[in-house]
C-alpha cells in the first residue's frame, strides 16, 4: 500500500461504486443497443432516453419477497450470489487504470490504482476460480434439477475455456517479462506497439474464451433458457438473482478492463488522461460483447466443448509455442 | 498490529474450517469447508511474503483441485455414502497416532532456538522470477519429473474414461444391443430418430433367467 490505508480504503470505496454506476448504466446501454439492433427502440419510458431505466428496475427488484424454497440449505443458498460478485469484484483491485496523478487543486499524489502486486495476472486468475463456486453452490444448494443441471454447465464449460484463457495470456507475460499488469503496459509503450499486433492468436482466443467465461451469447448455455429455463439461478429471485446479474456484468467490465491491459496497451497512450483511454478501450470491447449477443445464435453443447477442446487450445498452444522460441532467440 | 489481526483471523478460519472438513456428514460440506481453509493457508503464505505461492494455491488447489472435489460430489448427491459412519476401530487408533506424531513435530519444531528469531528475507523473496530460476536450475530435474508424472496422470485418465467393456456375443449373459430404426422419411425426419428414437433391446438371456426357464 504505498497510499497508505486509509487512502486505500477510500479509493477502494470509490472504484467498487463506479463499477456499480457502470454496471447499472451497462444494462440500459445493452438493452437500448439491442433495441437498435433488432430495429425496435427498446426502453425509452423512464426519464430522457429511457436513463432512469436502471432505478426503475432496482426500485422493483427490491421491493419483491425475500423467498427461500422449501429443501435448500439456506447458508449456501444466501452465501453463493454474494461469492460470485465478490470475486467479480475484487479482480479490481489489481486493475490498473493509470500511473500517478495529482488530485485537481491540492499538491496530493495518489496511484491510480488500489492494489499493484508482482502476480496481479496471477491474482485475476485466482480470483476468476474461486467465482465458479457461486455458480456451483448456487445450482447445488436450490435442491432443483435445472439448477443443478446448469450449475454443471456452468461449471464444465469455465474450467474448459479457462485452460486457453490462461495459455494464451502466457504469451504476453512471456513478452513482458512480467505478471504485473503495470509493468505490460509499460513493457508495451517500451516496445512501442501494444501486444494485439504480435500477440494477434493470443489476443483471439482471449476474446472467445472471455466471452464464454462470461456466460454471455453465443456461449450462455449455463442459462439456456429453452432447456433450462434460467440455470443455476431459476431459484433465485428478487436482489439475489440480480446479484447474480450483477456478478456476471462485473466480470465483463473486468475482462474487458484486462484485455485492455494486456493487448491494446492499457492507460499509457498520450494527448488524454489514462483512465479516459483505459474507459475508451473497455468501451470497445463491451460493445463487440453486446453486438455479439444481438448477432449470434447460441451453441449447441457439444460443439461449444468442441471449439473449447479443438480449437482454441491447440490456437493458444500454437501461439506459446511460437512465441518462446522468438523470445528465447531474441534474448 | 494490522498483520496480527490478519494473523488471528486467518487462523480460527482455517482451524474451523479444517474441524468442519473432518466433522461434518456431507461431503459436499467438507470440501467447501476445505477450500476454506485452503483460502486461509494461502493468507499465511501472505503474510510470509510469497504472494506466489499465495496465488498458485489459490488457483491449483482452492480452483482447479477442489472444483473437481465439488463437482464429483454434487453429481452423485445423496448417494455418496457417508464416510464417517461404521468405521473400523484400528481406523480410529490409526488417526490417533498420527494426530500425536504431527503434534510431536509442531511442538519439535517450534521449541527450536531458530523459531524464535525468523530469517530476514529480501523483498525480491518468493517473487515468480526467483522461484522459476530455481525450477529451470538447481531442481530443474526434479521439476521436469514431476511435471512427466502429471502427463503419465493425465494420459492414463483418458485411457481409463475411453476404455470399454469387451464386446460380447449375442449369446452370452447379458448382451445388449443398440438397434436404430431404419425407416426413412424424410431427411428431417431420420436425423431426428437417428439423435432420439433407438431401442435398446437385450439379445441374450441372463444366467439367473435361463434358471428360471
Amino acid at each position: 500500500m504505498p497510499d497508505g490505508f486509509i487512502v486505500t480504503v477510500i479509493k477502494s470505496l470509490i472504484l467498487a461504486n463506479l463499477v456499480m454506476g457502470v454496471f447499472a448504466m451497462l444494462t440500459w446501454a445493452e438493452r437500448r443497443m439491442l433495441g437498435r439492433f433488432q430495429v425496435r427502440l427498446g426502453p425509452n419510458r423512464v426519464g430522457p432516453f429511457g436513463l432512469l431505466q436502471p432505478i426503475a428496475d432496482l426500485l422493483k427488484l427490491i421491493r419483491k419477497e425475500s423467498l427461500l424454497p422449501v429443501g435448500v440449505n439456506p447458508v449456501l443458498y444466501l452465501a453463493a450470489p454474494v461469492v460470485s460478485l465478490f470475486a467479480s469484484l475484487a479482480v479490481f483491485a489489481v486493475i490498473p487504470f493509470g500511473g500517478q496523478a495529482t488530485i485537481p487543486g491540492t499538491d496530493f499524489k495518489i496511484f491510480l490504482w488500489v492494489s499493484n502486486p508482482s502476480v496481479a495476472l496471477l491474482v485475476v486468475f485466482a480470483l476468476g476460480s474461486l467465482s465458479f463456486y457461486g455458480f456451483l453452490v448456487g445450482g447445488w444448494s436450490s435442491s432443483s434439477k435445472y439448477s443443478l443441471l446448469g450449475s454443471m454447465r456452468a461449471v464444465s464449460q469455465l474450467i474448459s475455456y479457462e485452460v486457453s484463457l490462461a495459455l494464451a495470456v502466457i504469451g504476453v507475460v512471456m513478452m513482458s517479462h512480467s505478471l504485473s499488469l503495470t509493468a505490460i503496459v509499460e513493457a508495451q509503450h517500451r516496445d512501442g506497439l501494444p501486444y494485439i499486433i504480435p500477440q494477434f492468436l493470443g489476443f483471439a482466443v482471449y476474446v472467445v474464451a472471455a466471452t464464454a467465461e462470461t456466460n454471455r451469447i453465443p456461449f450462455d448455455l449455463p442459462e439456456a433458457e429453452g432447456e433450462l429455463v434460467a440455470g443455476y439461478h431459476t431459484e433465485y429471485g428478487g436482489m439475489r438473482f440480480a446479484m447474480f446479474q450483477n456478478a456476471e456484468y462485473v466480470a465483463l467490465i473486468a475482462f474487458s478492463a484486462i484485455a485492455s491491459v494486456l493487448f491494446l496497451g492499457g492507460y499509457g497512450w498520450p494527448w488524454l488522461p489514462g483512465p479516459i483511454w483505459m474507459l475508451l478501450e473497455m468501451a470497445i470491447f463491451i460493445f463487440v460483447a453486446m453486438w455479439l449477443r444481438a448477432t449470434l445464435p447460441r451453441v449447441r453443447y457439444d460443439k461449444l466443448m468442441s471449439i473449447g477442446w479443438k480449437v482454441l487450445l491447440p490456437a493458444a498452444t500454437l501461439n506459446l509455442l511460437v512465441t518462446s522460441v522468438i523470445v528465447a532467440w531474441r534474448a | 498490529m494490522t498483520y496480527d489481526i490478519v494473523f488471528v483471523v486467518a487462523s480460527v478460519v482455517a482451524i474451523v474450517a479444517a474441524l468442519m472438513v473432518v466433522l461434518s456428514g456431507n461431503p459436499f460440506i467438507s470440501s467447501l469447508a476445505l477450500i476454506g481453509n485452503l483460502i486461509a493457508l494461502a493468507t499465511f503464505y501472505l503474510l510470509l511474503q510469497s504472494d506466489f505461492l499465495a496465488a498458485a494455491q489459490v488457483i491449483v488447489y482452492a480452483g482447479a483441485v477442489m472444483i473437481m472435489f465439488l463437482f464429483v460430489t454434487a453429481y452423485l448427491g445423496g448417494r455418496a455414502d457417508e464416510p464417517t459412519r461404521q468405521r473400523p476401530i484400528w481406523q480410529t487408533l490409526a488417526a490417533l497416532v498420527a494426530a500425536a506424531g504431527i503434534a510431536a513435530e509442531i511442538v519439535f519444531g517450534v521449541t527450536r532456538e531458530s523459531f524464535l528469531h525468523g530469517p530476514v528475507v529480501s523483498d525480491a523473496f518468493g517473487a515468480p522470477q526467483a522461484i522459476a530460476g530455481r525450477f529451470l536450475g538447481r531442481y530443474l530435474l526434479a521439476f521436469e519429473g514431476t511435471s512427466l508424472l502429471l502427463l503419465i496422470a493425465a494420459v492414463g485418465g483418458v485411457v481409463l474414461a475411453t476404455r470399454r467393456p469387451a464386446p460380447r456375443g449375442a449369446d452370452e449373459p447379458g448382451a445388449f444391443e443398440v438397434e436404430r430404426p431404419q425407416r426413412v422419411r424424410s431427411l428431417q425426419s431420420s436425423v431426428m430418430q437417428a439423435e432420439t428414437a433407438f431401442e435398446v433391446v437385450r439379445t441374450g438371456a441372463r444366467a439367473d433367467e435361463k434358471d428360471e426357464a
